[in-house]
């Protein structure tokens, strides 16, 4: 975990933007000796980060490493309480395991767990979620709302919705969303989100919200299985992405929808969920365990529940299926 | 709100004490239970309607196929709800019932199965939450109420386990 003094040290250079921070003032504002100031400078550098040092001016980032450990992602970071709390692992069998014991443990609502890598990373129905090191963002979140359990499903589209509004922020790109949460740029999956519930009874304890997002793969990075159905945003856009922007863009996007969805309920993200949504009007089939839906997709309940409208004029609810868009 | 299931114990209490009689009144709701002592019949009579119901059920076909499927559950319910030792796990919500992680594993739990309170009985799923359901007390699963795959209705029974 990160320290108190970083924390405040990093959040200084976050709000002097381009101006320089004197050695006295960010000892005053972090609370520690002007020694233990260079210190912590000293071991940012070795992380990756350079500092501009003007004699009587003082220090100023004028680059952060392309990794995502707490002190990247914090500098920057503008939420009020998503992502403040940074758990960062090199190597990792899957985050939200880790986030499950820091939930038991109490951790505080927006805790993040991120790794540069995950061996056991999963997705639906535990297949396997291709998470390789430095090159996507593989982290899982967790929330603590108070919220009838029946309405937590509702969360996962809100982090649809968040994370979509993240992507088109900071790469211009319009992804688009396939029901419930997955997330796709031209019928390539960009992003897969996968949310557990930690409960006692019928009380939340936690929300826990795994989110993989494919940045900086390149094409050749993938396996062959899933060469043709998934893609980067580096593929789409041609550029390098820094994870850590992009973490700190997912983290402000969510805490406000959350917060609205909060104070609002569904209606407001259902609006924006239809208005990213794919597959709506289209002819799809959601594949279920106990077997084939095929027809029209008309859109989402007021809980988020897909609505297909088969060739017999019938109308079934959906609650869990891989959609199948025929184009 | 009382929930179905909460309303249902309270059936089995009165039906068990003497009293003939029993009203229950909180935030606008308010249940009225009359016994028939001769038939030991219970009439539930919900004299006031309720304005919020915490069950989430969408007048949906996707449901109506389900209910074709419960009164069959709730008659095996029914037969052993006499024994005391008997205990419900139900699902919290609405959402696709899964018997165990994934396709190409073993259920968590099958009839006979000895189960802790924290043990994993299965995982309800709705739009891709994923709810790992504890079984709550420690016993033995005595019957599975519910197929792999199936929608589940918010409260509805699960299993039946035979508690220690």
């Amino acid at each position: 975990m990160q320290s108190e003094i970083r924390k405040r040290l990093i959040e200084a250079f976050t709000n002097a933007g381009q101006e320089y921070l004197s050695g006295q003032y960010l000892a005053e504002t972090a609370g520690c000796s002007r020694t233990a100031i260079w210190k912590h400078i000293e071991e940012l550098r070795k992380e990756g980060f350079l500092f501009e040092a003007v004699k009587k001016k003082g220090y100023k980032i004028v680059h952060a490493p392309e990794n995502v450990t707490a002190d990247e992602i914090s500098f920057g970071l503008k939420t009020e309480f998503m992502g403040r709390s940074i758990h960062y692992e090199e190597k990792v069998d899957s985050t939200q395991k880790i986030a499950h014991r820091l939930a038991t443990d109490g951790a505080v609502e927006g805790t993040v767990v991120v790794a540069e890598e995950q061996t056991l990373g999963r997705g639906r129905l535990d297949r396997r979620w291709h998470s390789p090191k430095y090159t996507g963002i593989w982290m899982s979140i967790i929330l603590k709302p108070n919220l009838p359990m029946h309405k937590a499903p509702q969360l996962t589209l809100v982090t649809a919705v968040a994370v979509v509004q993240a992507i088109e922020d900071v790469t211009g790109l319009l992804p688009q969303i396939k029901w419930p949460n997955d997330i796709l740029i031209d019928g390539k999956k960009v992003t897969g989100i996968l949310t557990e519930l930690q409960a006692d009874a019928d009380r939340i304890n936690a929300i826990i919200i795994g989110i993989g997002i494919n940045v900086n793969q390149k094409l050749e990075d993938f396996p062959e299985d899933i060469l043709h159905t998934a893609t980067s945003l580096s593929v789409e856009t041609g550029q390098v992405i820094s994870r850590a922007g992009l973490m700190q863009a997912v983290f402000a996007r969510l805490e406000k929808l959350y917060l609205t969805y909060l104070k609002d309920g569904f209606y407001p993200i259902k609006l924006l969920w239809e208005g990213y949504a794919l597959s709506i009007g289209k002819e799809i089939i959601a594949r279920t365990v106990t077997g084939d839906i095929a027809g029209k997709a008309l859109g989402i309940t007021e809980d988020g529940v897909l609505k297909i409208q088969q060739e017999d004029g019938e109308i079934r609810h959906v609650y869990s299926a891989d959609i199948i868009i025929n184009e | 709100m009382l929930k179905v299931q909460e309303i249902r114990e309270l059936i089995k209490l009165v039906d068990q004490s003497s009293i003939d009689e029993f009203t229950y009144e909180s935030e606008g709701s308010k249940i009225k239970m009359k016994k028939k002592v001769q038939g030991q019949q219970v009439v539930v009579e919900p004299v006031q309607a309720v304005s919020e119901t915490p069950k989430p059920a969408p007048p949906s076909p996707t449901t109506s196929v389900i209910k074709k499927e419960e009164p069959k559950q709730e008659v095996k319910h029914e037969e052993v709800q006499e024994d005391t030792n008997l205990h419900k796990i139900t699902s919290p919500m609405v959402g696709t019932f899964y018997q165990s992680p994934s396709p190409d594993k073993d259920a968590y739990v099958k009839t006979g199965s000895k189960v802790s309170k924290d043990s994993i009985v299965c995982i309800v799923e709705a739009m891709k939450l994923f709810n790992e359901i504890e079984a709550e007390v420690n016993g033995e699963i005595i019957e599975v109420l519910v197929k792999d795959g199936q929608l589940v209705e918010y409260g509805q029974p699960l299993f039946l386990v035979k508690s220690e």
